[in-house]
């Protein structure tokens, strides 16, 4: 039987054509066999562990064992975390919303995708979200704490309509595309052909560039927990002692200001979920945007949405999951009023001042100016401007 | 002879290192704790207004540490657990009820004539901070240690109350207990049975803990309705602390 050379062709073309596809549609994790569209063993992959740098002070940080913490994969992270190719029209990346020198927010109200279209609530601080781990009740990210994880999380933006419009499979093809990424990839994970680059690889580097995110322990509140009884001035000291309802200065009883329940330990807030009265809401189902009952479907957690951090506040304004309060002195303000009535609004939001029977009921009084000027420098002491300086965390390209 | 004597002395052997494999062979079993948050002997419901005295109220959170969980038989002490944290009111929780929580042990099996527990945490471990702990441990929580009192928060019971029954909440309650002069251990006596798949409840009633000496607490006492910022005045949470005896039993 003779074969002609077109023959040959057909089929040779056919069977190389049937292996392409067979190759580029694996896009999971890696699967050892011959056939590669391209091949990345010759790049070494040595990957080198990385230590997160803290502040002594601030506690552990939890690192899943399925993505520890690497070189390689911070600095592709890094990337990725600044780079718009994960969008749609390549305009957008993570920092588009999460920018340096706003302590990772984008300082708007809401933020607004590559489309034009505002989303609905506010781009949260990342500031130490590698803690939100570490946090006593809750485990998730975002506002609603719809994600129970940085990995989790890192996927939900780019096939969001309304933030960067993409779907993964485009994103990955044009990440395949670059020789700069393959290397990287292989870096990092130690994946074998570039078909191998996925989704949950880029969502695991992203997140562990986010776990470098940590504050670096040289605000003035860190300089005084480190043992300089003079980082805070008088009204600092005071506005600390209100926010921890410390209660005695100097002799005299202080106000509570409650902050701390919601807003507390070292990275200032406990990433639980609490109704913060900002809205009135006379039944549960009155809520404009429902937080966190979205994601438990429990009525009774519609309304309440995930503390953020306030270390950096002063930083990134405007505040509140919709932005609505431009200032510090708008949400003392509020605070300080003890929110309006609703059904499930946290105990803790109540007039401040000290409390005083009256009849039946218990007022609040004595919260004077001062107080809330004490508060609010104490809340500017909380400012970590090497953080937001830090050339580890800056935009690589 | 000398082969005899080899022998003798070989199964000599054999038979002393049985002896001694039967007396370690004690038998170890799983033993649970669970842990239940009640009042009135009903499971607690999260935002239900229950009544009180001649108003109303209603919890939101409650949580709570316990250290040295110890079996006790006779004068032995056989130790389950240093610390453990304790949360009936999660936030993932998906409806109202407060969760059940179990606390699994490993105990040798037999009959122990009672159950020491340890509410809070116990001083060695108060002087410690988050930081000192790894991530996972129940001592590294952030939100759980109070800066201004250099404390665990060891239990924390949050709510509501309608003073006048005009559907406004004007009682605001904010218990979190702290500091090691409120840690308080408490030894239940009564049969605990460790074996395979035995277990207890510990059952944690909030209608009993604001009972005191057979009276409401009166929660319109705007100074009872929480436990007091300064580290030096700890009446509240010790009169909390002090009811716990009565407001948890062992079943």
């Amino acid at each position: 039987m003779r074969i002609y050379l077109w023959q040959w062709l057909v089929v040779s073309g056919i069977f190389g054509t049937v292996l392409f596809m067979v190759a580029c549609g694996n896009n999971g994790s890696p699967t050892p066999g011959p056939v590669s569209a391209c091949d990345l063993t010759d790049i070494p992959y040595n990957p080198q562990p990385y230590t997160i740098v803290k502040p002594a002070h601030f506690p552990e940080i939890f690192i899943p064992a399925d993505n520890p913490m690497t070189v390689e994969g911070v600095q592709l992270g890094r990337r990725l975390f600044y780079d718009p190719i994960l969008s749609g029209d390549s305009t957008q990346s993570c920092s588009s919303c999460h920018l340096p020198h706003g302590s990772f927010t984008d300082n708007k109200d809401v933020s607004v995708g590559i489309d034009g279209i505002a989303g609905r609530r506010s781009a949260m601080s990342l500031l130490n979200v590698a803690y939100v781990r570490n946090s006593a009740t809750s485990d998730g990210l975002f506002w609603d704490g719809r994600s129970k994880s940085l990995e989790a999380q890192a996927l939900k933006p780019v096939e969001d309509p309304i933030e960067m419009h993409n779907t993964w499979p485009n994103a990955l093809a044009k990440i395949r595309e670059s020789e700069d990424y393959k290397t990287r990839f292989r870096k990092a994970f130690g994946i074998t052909a570039c078909e191998d680059i996925s989704q949950e690889l880029a969502a695991k580097a992203i997140a562990q560039f986010e776990r470098i995110l940590i504050s670096s322990g040289n605000s003035k509140f860190d300089q005084y927990l480190a043992g300089d009884n003079f980082a805070l001035d008088d009204e600092e000291l005071d506005g600390k002692l209100m926010f921890f309802d410390e209660g005695l200065s100097n002799g005299l009883q202080l106000p509570d200001a409650e902050c701390f329940h919601c807003h507390g330990g070292l990275t200032l807030t406990g990433n639980q979920f609490f109704n913060n009265g900002i809205d009135s809401a006379g039944l549960l189902t009155d809520f404009k945007d429902l937080g966190r009952g979205e994601v438990t479907l429990n009525e009774w957690d519609n309304g309440k949405f995930r503390a953020p951090t306030l270390r950096n506040i002063a930083m990134s304004a405007p505040y509140m999951h919709d932005g609505r309060f431009v200032s510090l002195d708008e949400v003392l303000g509020h605070y300080i009023a003890g929110g309006k009535p609703r059904p499930n609004k946290d105990p803790f939001i109540h007039p401040l001042g000290f409390p005083m029977q009256q009849g039946t009921q218990t007022v609040y009084t004595g919260f004077t100016p001062y107080h809330k000027q004490a508060l609010l420098k104490f809340l500017h002491a909380l400012t970590d401007s090497t953080f937001v300086n830090n050339p580890d965390i800056q935009n690589p390209f | 002879m000398k082969q005899l004597g080899l022998i003798l002395f070989s199964m000599l052997l054999i038979t002393l290192s049985s002896c001694k494999d039967k007396t370690t062979e004690t038998p170890v079993s799983d033993y649970t704790l669970t842990f239940k948050a009640t009042y009135n002997g009903q499971p607690l419901e999260k935002y239900k207004y229950y009544d009180y005295s001649d108003y109303k109220v209603r919890f939101s959170r409650f949580n709570t540490y316990i250290s040295d969980v110890i079996l006790l038989k006779g004068t032995e002490e056989v130790k389950l657990s240093d610390v453990e944290w304790v949360d009936f009111t999660p936030d993932d929780a998906t409806n109202n009820l407060a969760l059940e929580v179990p606390l699994q042990f490993q105990a040798t099996e037999g009959t122990y004539t009672g159950i020491k527990i340890g509410f809070g945490v116990r001083p060695d471990l108060n002087a410690k901070r988050p930081s000192d702990f790894p991530a996972n441990h129940p001592l590294a929580k952030e939100t759980e240690y109070w800066l201004g009192w250099k404390s665990y928060i060891f239990s924390k019971v949050e709510g509501q109350g309608d003073s006048n029954a005009d559907g406004n909440d004007d009682i605001f309650l904010l218990y979190h207990c702290g500091s090691d002069a409120v840690y308080r251990s408490y030894t239940f006596n009564q049969p605990i049975v460790v074996a395979p798949g035995s277990g207890n409840s510990v059952e944690m009633d909030l209608k009993k803990l604001f009972t005191i000496n057979n009276q409401w607490y009166d929660l319109r006492i705007p100074t009872n309705q929480y436990t007091s910022n300064n580290p030096a005045d700890v009446t509240v949470a010790t009169v909390l602390m002090d009811n716990l005896v009565n407001a948890v039993s062992v079943k």
